[in-house]
């Protein structure tokens, strides 16, 4: 954006209020300045009955160059909007899509209203949620909406460094954490009592910590104990400057407690169903990432090919319009067979082989020859067919 | 992909009417001054010129000249305070807004990757933004409002276009051309260029109505002046037009029933809408819907509507979207990629998939020894319960 920003910037300077002319021609201010005072005197003149016939010729020749000044400054001004458009479409040179209408069905309707309503819930908006469900029909309900608003809290209360709340939730879900091997409730000790030290009474920071300890660290001897030697041990490097460049400068940096409220939100969320990343913002992040402009290319492509492409079709089949999705967006297993380079299905399976080698189903009948063998196309080894094992991922 | 390296193209993708809208405004702005100065100026011009002609062929009036001068001192002032007014009402917000917009895209576009903190937060008023003009779209103004307000981003947002085009439709609504038409010619020239006709379809509207209410030489002069200026492009339909006065507005003969349709107000709403997103080059569609169509067809697998596959942490598996995806092709993959159902970690190298020997299930290494070592070394399928010592576990290779 810096072309555009560039000659706003111009623009900026030919209009503003400041007389300070910064344009070829005077101000427009000046320009009617100097009439008015032109228009003054004459008018004085005529009062004082020294006016003469020129007086009013040499008026009329004012007007005009006076007017002559503001039309050039106001092409100035022009010139310097239509630099700014063409600096724009230099910089926007795709139109946006047009598709028809989507989701309008009173299905998606209300799903999209349901969506957008537990966004807001989500992200703590609660005041917008409800002025969205009043204007809206959708109907979230009140269990619901509490879930959300003890996860706000919660989260909130992390963030104010107050993890009071968040130990009392873990404390009453840890067999759902212990099932799940989340160090959460742990990780909320540690951050307290790493709090304890750094932040207590300069005098009494290492007693404080080191009773807490004694209190909440046992029962997590067991699963943590490198980590719980780990923390008594870093009370031989206080204080914090110390700290900082010991071998324990990793329990001096805030994200041992900045992290903590992702975790949490993750783990409260998965206790209820649901899932650890916004939906909304996923979405939204993949579909203005690129992916709208990669299908763009791929649905200009096939109008040239074929003259046509719906909506709802499978996307084109070929290697470019591949989305690519970042790793913590690849939520299932996709298995597109090395052979046939297709994707996998109920009635295609994936099939190991007995070398461990996978390929689809139908691939594998094609390479099969007679005797039930089959030879793998990808090492020496030949197996038979019916030892292929049909493999779930 | 690699790390998480942001495409500022696909991000502009979406922005470009973000930009426009306050552009497009300050030419507004520019317009009216433009228009004022002429008016004002012009007429300053023809009275100079006047007063200057008759001093010459008759002699001055002296009385009558100062008060010639005193009127175009007048105009002077006049002209002076309207361009003031305008500058500190419309031109210097619009040009801030401007600027707040570029900086705002810029910003995104020094970001190197989609991990960057920065980014996290342009993302979610990008979302703030969309759902804004959304709300707006689907006549949910207090939500709009509310977003706005509560995230800061008024000037990000198109607030007032939309309560503008809100003002309009409700008057078509209400059958009333007037400020549909007022908006055409504030932006006349502007519709010429995109060869939009949608003044000829509401002036043929007040046709209509005339017709319907039996006025017919009123018809007929409506006709004259507002019609026939488009008979270059228009002919037809305004000889149809002209026939129409001789049906009753219960007529059954089937082009003519269709002109008194009461529906085609609807339809003028639905024109006039496509003609102010088009000058404001927004899209006919919801931002929100664009991205979201987009980004279900990115994620949607069959996995995400099969109760043994779905995943919690996936958006499209969750009901009310996977709804939605309903709407979008399949997305489409020429590689592997293997994720642990247990771990949701993807399967590599590193972390090799191993497969229970009799129901084929597949999980990562990772969460198979983390289990073996719980369980000493015996680990169990969660899926069929299937359950064998850890190295009987049959190593996969995906290619």
């Amino acid at each position: 954006m810096e072309g555009p920003l560039k000659e706003l910037t111009k623009l900026q300077k030919l209009v503003s209020d400041s007389s300070s002319s910064k344009g070829k021609s005077p101000s427009i201010n000046d320009s009617l300045d100097s009439l008015l005072q032109s228009l003054q005197e004459v008018k004085d003149r005529l009062q004082h009955g020294t006016a003469t016939d020129e007086t009013l010729t040499i008026l009329s020749k004012t007007v005009e160059t006076r007017k002559k000044e503001v039309d050039d400054r106001q092409k100035e001004v022009y010139n310097a909007l239509a630099k700014i458009g063409k600096a724009l479409d230099k910089k926007f040179q795709t139109p946006l899509p047009t598709y028809s209408p989507l989701f309008s069905s009173p299905e998606a309707n209300a799903a999209l209203e349901r969506t957008i309503a537990l966004h807001f819930l989500r992200t703590g908006q609660f005041k917008t949620a409800e002025t969205f469900i009043e204007e809206s029909n959708v109907e979230i309900d009140l269990e619901t909406r509490a879930q959300f608003k003890e996860l706000h809290d919660i989260v909130t209360a992390l963030r104010g460094q107050d993890i009071g709340p968040a130990l009392e939730w873990a404390e009453r879900n840890r067999s759902f954490l212990h099932k799940r091997s989340s160090p959460l409730e742990f990780l909320l000790h540690r951050s307290r009592y790493m709090r304890c030290l750094l932040s207590g009474p300069p005098d009494r920071g290492d007693s404080i910590a080191i009773t807490y300890a004694r209190t909440h660290f046992p029962p997590f001897y067991e699963r943590h104990e490198p980590e719980i030697r780990r923390l008594m041990g870093c009370l031989l490097y206080m204080p914090f400057s110390r700290l900082q460049t010991s071998p324990y400068a990793d329990l001096a940096s805030p994200s041992l407690h900045l992290d903590l409220e992702p975790m949490f939100a993750k783990e409260y969320c998965a206790s209820l169903g649901m899932s650890r990343q916004v939906p909304m913002r996923v979405i939204g992040d993949i579909g203005g990432g690129g992916a709208l402009a990669r299908i763009e290319k791929a649905r200009n492509v096939m109008r040239e090919r074929k003259g046509g492409w719906s909506q709802t079709e499978e996307l084109p089949v070929s290697g470019w319009i591949e989305i690519p999705l970042p790793i913590e967006n690849r939520y299932h297993s996709i298995f597109a067979c090395p052979v046939s380079k297709e994707q996998s299905t109920d009635q295609n399976p994936p099939m190991m082989m007995g070398c461990g080698h996978v390929i689809t189903k139908d691939s594998l009948q094609k390479l099969s020859k007679p005797a039930g063998r089959v030879k793998c196309p990808y090492c020496p080894v030949e197996s038979q067919l019916s030892a292929a094992l049909r493999v779930h991922f | 992909m690699s790390a998480g390296k942001l495409n500022t193209e696909g991000i502009l993708l979406f922005e470009q009417p973000f930009a426009r809208v306050p552009y497009e405004n300050y030419r507004k702005v520019f317009r009216t001054s433009q228009k004022s100065i002429e008016k004002e100026l012009g007429a300053v011009q023809t009275a100079a010129n006047d007063i200057a002609e008759r001093a010459k062929s008759s002699g001055s009036d002296t009385d009558e000249a100062i008060k010639a001068v005193d009127g175009m001192i007048n105009r002077v002032e006049n002209l002076k305070r309207k361009l003031a007014s305008l500058h500190s009402s419309a031109g210097t917000p619009t040009i801030s807004v401007m600027r707040e917009r570029f900086k705002h895209l810029n910003s995104v576009e020094d970001m190197q990757s989609s991990n960057d903190p920065e980014f996290a937060r342009w993302a979610d008023t990008r979302l703030d933004r969309w759902l804004i003009d959304w709300s707006l779209r689907n006549s949910k103004e207090k939500t709009a409002k509310m977003i706005a307000d509560d995230r800061g981003v008024e000037r990000l947002v198109d607030i007032e276009l939309f309560s503008d085009i809100r003002r309009i439709e409700n008057a078509l609504k209400q059958r009333s051309c007037t400020e549909a038409l007022a908006w055409c010619s504030e932006n006349k020239s502007a519709l010429r260029k995109v060869k939009n006709t949608l003044e000829f379809d509401l002036r043929l509207q007040e046709y209509i109505e005339l017709a319907r209410a039996g006025k017919r030489l009123e018809a007929i002069a409506h006709s004259k002046k507002y019609l026939l200026p488009w008979q270059e492009t228009h002919l037809p339909q305004i000889r149809q037009a002209a026939a129409l006065l001789c049906f009753p507005p219960t007529t059954t003969c089937s082009p003519y029933k269709r002109l008194y349709d009461m529906s085609r107000w609807n339809t003028l709403i639905q024109a006039f809408r496509l003609a102010i997103y088009n000058l404001s080059t927004l899209p006919s569609e919801p931002l929100l819907h664009l991205a979201m169509y987009a980004g279900l067809a990115s994620l949607k697998l069959p996995a995400c509507y099969d109760t043994q596959t779905k995943n919690v942490d996936c958006p499209v598996c969750d009901s009310s979207i996977g709804k939605l995806a309903e709407e979008v092709p399949f997305s489409h993959h020429v590689n592997s990629t293997i994720v642990c159902r247990i771990t949701g970690r993807i399967m590599d190298e590193d972390n090799t998939p191993l497969a229970f020997p009799n129901s084929g299930q597949v999980y990562s290494k990772e969460a198979l020894v983390d289990m073996a070592v719980r369980n000493e070394g015996i680990v169990k399928d969660p899926q069929t319960g299937e359950s064998c010592e850890f190295h009987a576990l049959r190593r996969l290779f995906i290619s």
